[in-house]
């Protein structure tokens, strides 16, 4: 590492895609914040090896105050915060004609508002702060479809519209907002998705396999270099050629 | 002068040469925030000034809804603050 560390904050960081991009930060040699609402083996280990540069928080950012607790410790600790990565997300299934409400709130309580809540808090820290970057992690279904996932989808759609209207807003002050549309990856969220749909998905993917969050965390670490800084407003397709 | 009073001028003053606003302004008590005739302020700059004065001071009149027009507006604010906690 040649430049000092950044502060990260990855939202939804105790397993999944947020862990593999927790780790991708750590090794990258930066500090980085994550919460999600339990603790798991993995963000203790992080704790206990990283004492100076991971921190964790038990939070449910879906709920606005725990939300800006979360923010508020990670700012008394660092200050300023350099990458915000909104990856903590929910999908709930089912045809749309049989959808509960309950369901509904949930995939748009945290998929769109939380993302909405913590983004503003950190958007103002970072125009006091001269800039940064920020990139929501989205999904192909947000730009295709697919049955069974219309609120999520929806809600997907729903954050790419808020990265290029906030792109917009903040690019004057150095600020990039980016989406990526991730396709499907192995994490507990595609258990939702069964044998033979999954090895659907895998015989029409181009590159012949589903995705890994490593596949998601290198894209992040492009977006966020500030070389790259050219790049905002964009929702960038990460799928092995799943849609292409 | 008061305390409140120069430290928000000062801060004004940085966030303005920050933003390369701060040529052939003067920052008064009674300087407008917004319009040609006050400190030409737009909204993406004034989102700046409420955000550096949360983090410089802890709080700050736009977040809590007020939407002070004046450098002597955003003063009171905290002035009021200070008369309460006091
Ligand atoms: N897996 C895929 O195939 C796929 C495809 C495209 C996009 N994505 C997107 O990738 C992101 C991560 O998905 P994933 O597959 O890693 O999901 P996951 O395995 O279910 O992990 C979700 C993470 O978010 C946390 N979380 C959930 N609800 C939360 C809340 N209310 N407050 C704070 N944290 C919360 C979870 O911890 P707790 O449960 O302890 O809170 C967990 O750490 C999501 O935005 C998802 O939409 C996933």
């Amino acid at each position: 590492m040649s430049t000092a560390p950044r502060t990260v904050i990855i939202t939804g960081g105790s397993r999944g895609l947020g862990a593999g991009i927790v780790q991708s930060f750590l090794d990258s040699g930066d500090r980085v914040a994550s919460c999600s609402r339990s603790e798991t083996d993995q963000t203790r280990k992080w704790a206990e090896e990283f004492p100076d540069r991971f921190f964790f928080m038990e939070a449910d950012i879906a709920d606005r105050p725990q939300c800006t607790a979360f923010v508020k410790e990670v700012l008394a600790r660092w200050k300023s915060v350099d990458i915000l990565v909104n990856n903590a997300g929910v999908a709930r299934d089912g045809i749309h004609a049989l959808f509960s409400d309950e369901d509904t709130d949930t995939v748009i309580d945290l998929n769109l508002k939380a993302t909405f809540h913590i983004s503003k808090q950190i958007v103002r820290n970072m125009l006091a702060h001269g800039g940064g970057s920020i990139v929501n992690i989205s999904s192909i279904t947000g730009l295709t479809g697919y049955r069974g996932l219309a609120v999520y989808g929806a809600s997907k759609a729903g954050l790419d519209g808020f990265t290029r209207a906030l792109a917009r807003e903040v690019g004057s002050r150095k600020i990039t907002v980016n989406s990526i549309a991730s396709g499907y990856l192995r994490t507990e969220m595609s258990h939702g998705l069964d044998e033979d749909q999954l090895n659907q998905i895998v015989r029409r993917t181009p590159a012949g396999r589903l995705g890994e969050p490593d596949d998601i965390a290198r894209a992040v670490q492009f977006l966020v270099d500030e070389k790259n800084n050219w790049i905002t407003g964009q929702t960038i397709v990460i799928d092995g050629g799943l849609t292409c | 002068m008061t305390e409140n009073e120069a430290s928000i001028i000062k801060l004004i003053e940085e966030l303005l040469e920050r933003m390369d606003k701060a040529e052939g302004v003067t920052v008064t008590l009674d300087a407008r925030l917004h319009g040609e005739d006050g400190l030409g302020l737009d909204s993406l700059d004034t989102a700046e000034l409420s955000a550096t004065l949360e983090d410089e001071l802890g709080s700050d009149p736009f977040a809590e809804g007020l939407m002070p027009e004046t450098v002597a507006e955003i003063v009171a604010f905290y002035d009021a603050k200070e008369s309460v906690s006091a």
